[in-house]
């Protein structure tokens, strides 16, 4: 047991001279890995023919049986960030990021046996649940500790982060498909080896951002950093505990703003490829929309890093409102730059790869957005708190897109003019979030942690 | 016991950054690739009821 008090907080202080450019690659290792599970995709199909191998053969599982997979994982991933939240701030980011990693490793081994024995109970076990609990301790592990080694550029930190977290994905469908292509026997489609060797790579590369992260010692500012003289009130410098913070209007103020955020982007994410070729009928083929699919997560990942870097210029209110404004504007044009109206691919391509880049931009922000409200001691806690939004939309947006669009085209519209309804819908959304943006006012003193308190639960190098 | 005061070295902050750098450029190189197919849809597909309305 000695070999793991390495892990401790205690253990992870940076000595002085430690540069602070070291942390934003531990905290990316850990985001690009996790990241994998937006890539999962590329599996629905090996998986459903594991018997058939090269079709689906009887006794094969359904693909509407292997969707469950993906659902359980990020479901769990909300779940476990919002209750190991606050078990982190006490343990530590190398801690937090260690288990996540094991808990990220073992989801595939597990996964391996459920491939090799044939059950698909292994699978929700594995990749869904214990690796869900990897996703969503090593999402919120380095956002405390990359705002406290970055108070002058929170915005920007968390971004270069999270940006991580979209560019997973890129990594993990290559990286799938060459691994399934190479193990691939006449009877093996070679899904079950390739969840061994990525446990196995991702486990290793996650270890570096275990062995890099550190924590800034007491007292440690940047270099010829000093806080600003002239106080900003929507920036705090007090601290509210995780608990007190969850029974505060700024917390379901910012839920409500990243909820409806996320809903609206995920209008576009989910109905992406049958849209444009709906808009666009005959001039777009699946082809293409594929290639539009892989340019909104370009610009989903480089909005997370552009916007949140925004945000320390312009602050985090402005940022959201130029989200919402530019945002509902933007989906109400959007199903004008069809075929039956200006008849613009270019328009239509430029509107949605802006709308996607302030989706990510909504999800690279908000850890700065809560530092600015809650201060820096729990902030890992409450966003973890505030990832049950993420979760939320998850289910909302795609039930919503699906649900509308199935009324509008049961009611006579035609397939063009039901995607009008659901991006109308998606604006309104917008203008909800608004709304919620716009109450968000500065923390009330009553909920300030005591200063001893402060003080007590920041030894340790927090 | 003294402490350690050593400033991180250059070469290992950029080692650091290669190392997740690689990999994310690997990805949206591969990403950026299929991107391309969109731009790569053949206008002569376009039917003539797709042309502008105005």
């Amino acid at each position: 047991m000695a070999l793991l008090s390495f892990l401790d907080r205690e253990r992870s202080v940076a000595h002085p001279g430690y540069s602070r450019w070291l942390v934003p690659p531990a905290a990316l290792a850990i985001h690009l890995a996790i990241g994998q599970v937006y890539a999962f995709s590329v599996f629905k199909i090996p998986l459903s023919q594991l018997i058939g191998v090269s079709k689906p053969a009887a006794g094969d599982w359904k693909q509407t049986q292997i969707a469950w997979i993906f659902s359980f994982a990020i479901v769990m991933l909300g779940l476990s960030a919002a209750a190991f939240g606050q078990w982190l701030e006490g343990a530590g980011p190398r801690k937090a990021m260690f288990v996540a990693a094991v808990c990220f490793a073992l989801g595939f081994y597990i996964s391996y046996f459920g491939v090799i024995t044939h059950q698909l109970w292994l699978l929700y076990l594995g990749y869904g649940f214990v690796g869900g609990i990897g996703l969503g301790l090593g999402y919120i592990s380095p956002v405390s500790t990359l705002i406290k080694w970055f108070p002058d550029r929170p915005g920007l930190a968390t971004g270069m982060a999270i940006m991580g977290f979209g560019g997973g994905a890129m990594i993990g469908s290559p990286l799938s498909i060459k691994l399934m292509a190479f193990y691939k026997s006449a009877g093996d489609v070679g899904v079950g080896k390739t969840f061994l060797t990525m446990g196995t790579i991702y486990f290793i590369f996650m270890m570096f951002g275990v062995f890099t992260i550190r924590v800034p010692r007491d007292g440690w500012k940047p270099e010829g950093w000093t806080a600003p003289a002239k106080a900003n009130a929507m920036i705090t410098r007090h601290n509210v505990e995780v608990n007190t913070a969850f029974g505060t209007p700024q917390f379901w103020l910012l839920w409500v703003v990243l909820c409806t955020n996320v809903t609206a982007g995920i209008g576009i994410i989910e109905q992406a490829s049958p849209m444009i070729q709906e808009f666009f009928k005959g001039a777009i083929g699946p082809v293409a929309a594929g290639g539009f699919v892989g340019l909104l997560s370009l610009f989903n990942m480089g909005g997370r890093f552009f916007w949140s870097s925004v945000s320390d210029y312009i602050g985090r209110k402005p940022t959201y409102f130029v989200f919402f404004v530019l945002g509902a504007t933007l989906y109400f044009l959007l199903p004008r730059t069809g075929a039956d109206h200006l008849n613009s691919i270019a328009l239509f391509v430029g509107i949605a790869v802006v709308l996607i880049s302030m989706y990510g931009g909504g999800f690279a922000t908000i850890p700065a957005y809560l530092r600015d409200m809650f201060g820096t001691h729990h902030v890992s806690a409450i966003h973890g708190r505030l990832l049950t939004a993420w979760s939320t939309a998850g289910v909302l947006g795609p039930v919503l897109v699906n649900y509308l669009r199935e009324y509008e085209l049961a009611h006579g519209a035609d397939k063009s003019s039901a995607y009008q309804t659901v991006l109308h819908v998606m604006a309104a959304l917008l203008v909800v979030g608004f709304v919620a943006n716009l109450l968000v006012r500065p923390v009330s003193d009553k909920y300030w942690m005591k200063d001893g308190s402060v003080a007590t639960a920041d030894s340790g190098g927090h | 016991m003294s402490e350690n005061t050593k400033k991180s070295s250059p070469v290992v902050i950029l080692a650091a950054w290669v190392l997740v750098g690689v990999p994310l450029t690997w990805g949206v190189y591969n990403t950026l690739l299929n991107s391309m197919k969109l731009f790569q849809a053949p206008a002569s597909s376009v039917p003539a009821s797709a042309a502008p309305t105005k």
